[in-house]
């Protein structure tokens, strides 16, 4: 089977927008919606927000990824609202 | 290099279009991310279970090495630093 690194971008960009756990080579699991996977380390951003705190990023480097499943579909809402976080220009997307 | 092989697309067929296209949307993101992480207070978790935070500054074009600032580790505070990429797991940080 394919290492996650070697994985095509179309593979990459199926998981974009989930909900996903992402097991590293040290058996940790990570759980977060995935904003991306850089096509070049294929490293997963995963956003996470839990309620009353602040929403928190964690990147786990492409080389230790053993493992990415999807557990709930995202909707074009979570797409939505996890751009506004990230996006260069804030202001014009939330007034968008 | 990983990064030729990201970036560079020899034929120009449809499909390898649509590949290109994912890759550069894909790591538009990416480079948002970094920007978002710059001059973060952001937790490295290391092999052997070591955990360190410093202040984000910039990666490499091939996510090879983080420049951090203040880098808080067992043994001290370092001003500045790099960290190879290959030993760190996973890092994170609140917006």
């Amino acid at each position: 089977m394919l290492q996650w690194r070697d994985r095509s971008p179309q593979h990459w960009h199926e998981v974009v927008n989930h909900e996903v756990c992402v097991t590293n080579r040290d058996q940790q699991r990570f759980e977060g919606r995935v904003f991306t996977v850089d096509p070049v380390s294929a490293s997963v951003v995963l956003v996470s927000v839990q309620e009353n705190e602040r929403p928190s990023v964690t990147v786990i480097l492409g080389h230790a990824v053993t493992d990415v499943q999807i557990l709930r579909r995202g909707t074009e809402e979570t797409e939505r609202q996890m751009k506004s976080v990230f996006l260069p220009d804030r202001a014009q997307i939330l007034s968008a | 290099s990983p990064r030729f092989i990201a970036l560079c697309c020899s034929s120009s067929s449809s499909s390898d279009e649509e590949e290109q296209r994912l890759r550069s949307e894909l790591r538009q993101r990416f480079l948002w991310t970094l920007s978002v992480m710059r001059d973060k207070l952001v937790q490295f978790d290391m092999h052997e279970r070591v955990r360190v935070r410093a202040r984000f500054g910039a990666s490499d074009i091939d996510v090879l090495r983080f420049q951090v600032s203040d880098l808080e580790t067992p043994l001290g505070v370092q001003r500045e630093a790099l960290l190879r990429c290959q030993d760190v797991l996973s890092c994170s940080f609140e917006l």
